[in-house]
């Protein structure tokens, strides 16, 4: 059995494999198919300060190795989680509160509201903003960089993750820019823009047309990213995109990611995120390795 | 709730484009109540979503879904052969929760009876079950002995190739007079379901109506939020951990 506890920005894990934002919600429901301290921590549903009904049905599709969402950052807004979940969730295990505002106030003033009760904040800047006329805030670097430091100036005490859109023209250009900021840790990927279409109802299956990718099929992009990325910054990365077992998530900590998130792979195998941890553990102890954290950056280019 | 790698007893074509699929589960899942659903592996890593399917039959250990043959993973689900694992993840939502009603008015249609027999199975010679059972044609017609058993069944058809000429929901209006119905549970397409609504408002049936609805589905358990359906308060619930099963005038059909 390895050492498998990792500290980001001060914040301890129990393990490196955290449940994504967006497929886990607030832990309850998989806590019913099994003990969710398992998981090193969570990446909690988006939260908006706001209550938000999220988009049209249909909101999911299937790709091959893929799916695609545009859930519409559905949410009962950040108090009701205050009230009904936090503590709950924060007994079970390392919660990081993802977080999505239309404006640069509500990012500002979301991250305020969570400042000091729980463990990390998480910025979901890939949805259409306002101050971004419409396009999502993790496109621009300039703008990457504007929320970043307004948020970071919103917050005392709780470290801030920036998640970092790859819909963009240079990942480690970006991942910079939330340095720049002041973020204190990145994680990627989101998901990528795509689409699906009914060929026979000449339509895309989702009502929003186009929708998040992620799944299995999106890995290798995603490792490639989360690589450039880890070595363009000097701050602490979580890695995403496509794990579906422990030696994924040992690739994604060998590029350079110091935890990793877990999210399609939940629908696939409602057990992966324990599955995983329980996969890690034992490649760690194939191959003479006490510490997880030792496999931190230690892939070698040809 | 759990999620299981069940061997496949038996898969077989039932009616056109109609599949039936029976799991040994491995294991106890506690309760399964009829208008419960499973959510089903394709069992191929290209397909990372589990296919929702209605509980048609629970006979021990054994679990019967049926399905219809759709895209390229419910395809591939029919590939599977006896005797090959497939992970299943059940038992999923609420049921019908038939109360202390009677005589119950059973309206499906096509692919929305399967959960329905479920809840004839379950409570066979308990309750007097009026069902009203619509497809396309005679070659789409199946489970119609599931539903016989449980008391007097009404097939349609839309072409009238067999039973009533007509849809399900005809062919209970033709009949609820003399059925003296205290409860309706009702599945199917939501044109379907929207033309039942339209029905008993319009015939002044104050009946309590139960309903199931069906959506694209991620995780099945209610965290991932993508199987919405508007509440008729204007709030949104989850088809799959509030429902399937809803009260008539509590959804948006």
């Amino acid at each position: 059995m390895a050492q498998l506890s990792v500290k980001i920005c001060g914040v301890g894990f129990s393990n490196p494999v955290i449940a994504a934002s967006g497929t886990f919600g607030f832990g309850r429901e998989y806590n019913e198919l099994y003990d969710i301290s398992a998981a090193g921590g969570v990446s909690t549903k988006g939260l908006t300060l706001e209550p938000r009904p999220g988009n049209p049905v249909p909101r999911i599709a299937e790709g091959k190795s893929v799916i695609l969402n545009a859930v519409g950052l559905m949410n009962p807004g950040v108090e009701e989680f205050i009230k009904n979940d936090l503590s709950w969730l924060k007994s079970k295990t390392t919660v990081i509160a993802n977080v999505a505002g239309r404006t640069l106030e509500d990012y500002q003033g979301i991250c305020a509201r969570l400042d000091g009760i729980v463990d990390m904040i998480e910025l979901n800047i890939s949805c259409p903003n306002v101050r971004a006329g419409g396009m999502a805030l993790g496109i621009k670097p300039q703008n990457v960089e504007e929320v970043t430091r307004l948020c970071k100036a919103a917050l005392k005490t709780t470290p801030l993750i920036v998640k970092l859109s790859p819909n963009v023209e240079s990942i480690a250009v970006n991942a910079r820019a939330a340095e720049s900021g002041g973020a204190d840790c990145i994680s990627l990927i989101n998901t990528l823009t795509g689409m699906v279409v009914d060929i026979e109802r000449r339509r895309p299956v989702i009502a929003n047309n186009t929708g998040g990718v992620s799944g299995a099929g999106i890995m290798p992009i995603a490792l490639r990213m989360v690589y450039e990325a880890a070595h363009a910054v000097d701050i602490p990365v979580i890695g995403m995109g496509g794990i579906t077992c422990g030696k994924d998530a040992i690739a994604f900590m060998m590029a350079g990611a110091r935890a990793v998130q877990v999210g399609t792979a939940n629908f696939t195998d409602s057990y992966a995120i324990p599955r995983i941890v329980r996969e890690t553990d034992e490649w760690l102890d194939a191959h003479g390795i006490a510490d997880v954290n030792d496999i931190v950056d230690t892939l070698k280019l040809n | 709730m759990k999620e299981l790698l069940a061997t496949i007893k038996e898969n077989k074509k039932i009616a056109e484009g109609i599949w039936a699929i029976t799991l040994t589960l491995p294991e106890k899942v506690g309760k399964i109540k009829g208008g419960q659903f499973a959510n089903l592996s394709v069992g191929d890593d290209s397909f990372p979503l589990k296919r929702p399917l209605g509980i048609c039959s629970v006979q021990g250990d054994d679990i019967t879904l049926c399905y219809q043959l759709k895209g390229d993973g419910t395809r591939r689900i029919a590939e599977k052969k006896a005797g090959e694992k497939l992970s299943v993840l059940l038992p999923l939502g609420n049921g019908f929760d038939l109360g202390d009603a009677k005589n119950i008015a059973v309206i499906g249609g096509g692919v929305g009876i399967f959960p329905l027999a479920a809840v004839v199975e379950e409570h066979l010679g308990k309750r007097n079950f009026y069902s009203y059972i619509g497809f396309r044609s005679a070659g789409y017609a199946c489970l119609e002995d599931m539903f016989a058993r449980g008391g007097r069944l009404t097939v349609a058809t839309d072409d009238g190739s067999i039973g009533f000429k007509g849809n399900a929901v005809q062919a209970f209006l033709n009949d609820y007079k003399n059925i003296g119905a205290d409860l309706i549970i009702s599945c199917g397409p939501p044109v379907m379901l929207r033309a039942l609504k339209a029905a008993l408002a319009g015939h002044g049936i104050a009946t309590k109506c139960l309903v199931s609805l069906e959506e694209r589905m991620g995780c099945g358990i209610g965290a991932c939020l993508v199987c919405v359906c508007k509440k008729a308060d204007g709030g949104n619930a989850r088809v799959c951990k509030d429902g399937p099963v809803f009260g008539i005038e509590e959804v948006e059909l």
